[in-house]
């Protein structure tokens, strides 16, 4: 993307963006607010930027063509994962399939593939009213994956999961990141310095940092951010010179 | 992407669709309802097919209408009330095929539950009807109205997508189906037709189908009226997306939402609006004919020839025939007039047979319109043919409580025929077709209290009206009546014969008075 900007009336909610990423794990860091789900939005064809050039999978989303072709091939979780709670899990999955245009004869196995990825195997035929806000977001996950995407986009995935959850999560993206592009956007910096091989920092819509964890964890140890671990030091560390710039 | 490989997602799709739907919670309900209301009601008609099919667009609409519309309202919200909007947008699917398997999967329990609502009502009324087969436009209709109730419940859900919307649509479409209940019974021939367009109306009379075909005029003016409607109505769920994304860039939108998708919105939109709108024209011109409302533009006219058939007769000298639709009142049509007619046999111009004649236009409180070559109720004909019309003879029997009424019943059709013989035809107290008509004379009255009460029956009730000054109409009152009559029954059956035999003609022009009776 080159120039991305999104405005919501008055309100610019991502400012001349340009970023670019391939195979592996990007997270989106930021505090409340920074614009990251709006640029996560954005990414995901459900918002057109105000302006700027924005290509994804080589493809441009303006043309409804392309765009079709990208949503093929694009795995998405929001921040709050709406479901439908008459729906069993494979149900669920099998749905968002078929929407996605799964070819028919794959569908089965795809879903089987990925109830199994997140760990509700048992939990297949129950009706999504019936599970736990960690299992929701695990179903989440599964409906994201079913198409094998290119392009995957989570919003704050690990909210809502327990430790175990989480840390099967990340294990799970590390994976997923060896053959797609997959974008995390999060507040959590553990999360990014656990899964993530690059990372981007968003202020007031502007990406001010990008770099690789360790990266990250170097501005934090040049002692200008607070934090318990390093890599919340460089997040900080970054923010404060971000804010103290503008 | 194939047309096979579209339609086998989309069949996919639908069939999870049908499998979690929210209407099959509602089936229990609706069936219910069905049962207490549709088919009891339709228990209570005549057993012939076009009345008792009547409660499906009278009962069973109004039944599952408001129902239909707020299941679909809260399908079609489901994606705003459970914020599932972002995620959708995501996948390859546009909207309107996803929106077309949640309606697809409404209408399919409500049509089924619909449908066999019918085949129940149907099977009933075979076990009983004698005659005919049964009708296949109130069910088209009755479908159609389902889809289009249906189909207004999903837009709105659709477009605003509340937990309140459902309730709303429902109760929206409850009063849109009673308004336009009271609207169709007020429509006369050139006043207020295009309210025909509302499925439910008044029961027709219990013979509508059986001596004339029905014209299917006002239910193809209905199909193609609410046709329309819902045919619009997809247009518009349509182009929603459009104007969704921005009012004011419309261009915009028709460039993301895609530009044949808009054009065949605004195809569904303007052909919806035209069917609809033509169809109120048309009926805007409907008149009362034999079969029915007809409209001019789609009546076939050949279609007004009256249905052949063989009636079912009982009796020797005096013959007591039905239409083979009504067979099995004949038993009791005949136990009613054979004692009657034995009273007045051998008499000048005494009838050698009874007969049902159509009731007129079929429209409850219009019939007996004159129609050109069709019989009317009443003594005529030589030798004299009594007719009479299943609404006075035959229905109110069959409205009365199994059984309990079944001899007033037989004294008010042998008191129809008794005054038919002895007064002729009742004469109006004033100029206008309102008029009421006068009660036959005190005399008259005598007579058939007498002839009634010989045959084996009650004393006939003539109520007691009252001319403008307050002197009886009759000419005397029930007590001078009484006594006369039993001065009239203490004569020997030959003497009574005879004095009747010599003075009929007077007696029937109204001018032999009380005291003249033997």
């Amino acid at each position: 993307m080159s120039g991305i900007t999104r405005k919501f009336g008055r309100n610019v909610a991502v400012d001349a963006v340009t970023l670019d990423a391939g195979p592996g794990v990007l997270g989106l860091l930021g505090p409340n607010g920074a614009g990251k789900t709006s640029l996560l939005r954005m990414l995901a064809t459900i918002l057109p930027p105000s302006s700027g050039q924005l290509t994804l999978l080589e493809r441009d989303p303006r043309n409804p063509a392309d765009r079709r072709e990208i949503r093929r091939r694009l795995g998405y979780l929001p921040q709050h994962l709406g479901y439908y709670p008459s729906f069993t899990v494979v149900e669920f999955v099998e749905y968002f399939a078929l929407l996605k245009e799964v070819p028919p004869h794959l569908v089965p196995k795809a879903v089987a593939a990925a109830v199994e990825k997140v760990d509700l195997g048992p939990k297949a035929k129950a009706k999504l009213r019936t599970l736990s806000g960690g299992m929701l977001r695990r179903v989440g996950i599964a409906q994201a994956i079913v198409n094998e995407p290119e392009l995957l986009l989570f919003d704050e995935p690990t909210a809502g999961l327990d430790p175990e959850q989480r840390v099967a999560f990340r294990a799970l993206i590390r994976v997923l990141g060896q053959a797609a592009t997959v974008v995390v956007s999060t507040h959590l910096v553990e999360d990014v310095g656990a899964a993530c091989t690059e990372v981007a920092l968003m202020s007031d819509g502007k990406v001010v940092f990008r770099g690789t964890p360790e990266e990250l964890t170097a501005r934090g140890e040049e002692g200008q951010g607070v934090g318990d671990a390093p890599l919340e030091r460089g997040y900080s560390a970054i923010l404060a010179a971000a804010r103290t710039a503008s | 992407m194939t047309v096979a490989a579209l339609s086998r997602y989309q069949a996919r799709v639908l069939r999870i669709e049908i499998r979690r739907s929210v209407v099959l919670w509602s089936v229990p309900l609706l069936a219910a309802l069905f049962f207490f209301d549709s088919f009891r009601t339709a228990a209570g008609f005549l057993p012939a097919w076009t009345a008792r099919s009547s409660v499906i667009t009278n009962n069973m609409i109004a039944d599952f209408g408001p129902f239909a519309a707020g299941l679909a309202a809260w399908v079609a919200s489901r994606e705003g009330r459970r914020k599932t909007g972002d995620l959708l947008t995501t996948t390859v699917r546009p909207a309107w095929a996803r929106q077309a398997s949640a309606l697809g999967a409404t209408l399919f329990w409500l049509l089924l539950t619909f449908l066999a609502g019918v085949a129940a009502l149907y099977v009933d009324t075979a076990r009983q009807a004698t005659w005919g087969g049964p009708p296949v436009w109130p069910v088209v209709v009755g479908v159609v109205e389902v889809i289009t109730f249906a189909v207004i419940g999903f837009t709105a859900g659709a477009l605003f997508p509340g937990r309140f919307t459902a309730p709303l649509a429902a109760i929206g479409c409850f009063l849109l189906a009673t308004v336009g209940y009271h609207a169709a019974t007020a429509a006369r021939s050139g006043k207020g037709t295009p309210a025909l367009l509302s499925p439910a109306t008044t029961v027709p009379l219990g013979d509508v189908g059986v001596f004339y075909h029905v014209a299917p005029d006002v239910a193809i003016a209905q199909v193609m009226f609410m046709g329309g409607v819902t045919v619009a109505l997809l247009g518009l769920l349509t182009l929603a997306p459009v104007f969704r994304i921005s009012f004011r860039g419309l261009l915009a939108g028709v460039s993301r939402v895609g530009r044949w998708l808009c054009i065949a919105g605004v195809a569904l939109l303007a052909a919806g609006v035209a069917a609809s709108a033509t169809a109120f024209s048309l009926a805007g011109t409907a008149r009362l004919g034999i079969s029915g409302w007809e409209i001019p533009a789609l009546h076939d006219a050949a279609s007004d020839q009256p249905i052949p058939y063989t009636p079912d007769c009982a009796g020797s000298s005096f013959k007591v025939c039905v239409h083979p639709a009504f067979s099995g009142f004949l038993s009791d049509a005949n136990t009613a007039l054979q004692p009657v007619a034995a009273e007045i046999a051998g008499l000048p111009g005494a009838p050698v047979r009874a007969e049902q004649v159509p009731s007129g236009d079929g429209v409850l409180g219009t019939q007996g319109m004159n129609f050109a070559g069709v019989p009317k109720p009443g003594l005529s004909g030589t030798p004299a043919v009594y007719r009479y019309i299943s609404e006075d003879g035959l229905a109110p029997f069959w409205g009365s409580p199994a059984g309990a009424d079944n001899a007033s019943w037989r004294a008010g059709f042998q008191q129809d025929f008794l005054t038919a013989f002895v007064a002729g035809p009742p004469l109006a107290a004033g100029p206008g077709p309102d008029a009421a008509e006068l009660p036959p004379t005190a005399a008259q009255q005598a007579v058939i209290t007498v002839l009634m009460i010989k045959a084996g029956s009650v004393a006939p009730d003539f109520g007691e009206d009252m001319t403008n000054n307050g002197q009886p109409a009759a000419g005397a009152t029930p007590t001078q009546i009484a006594a006369a009559a039993q001065r009239f029954a203490s004569l020997s059956p030959a003497a009574r014969h005879a004095w009747l035999a010599a003075n009929l003609p007077a007696l029937r022009a109204g001018t032999t008075s009380l005291a003249q009776l033997p």
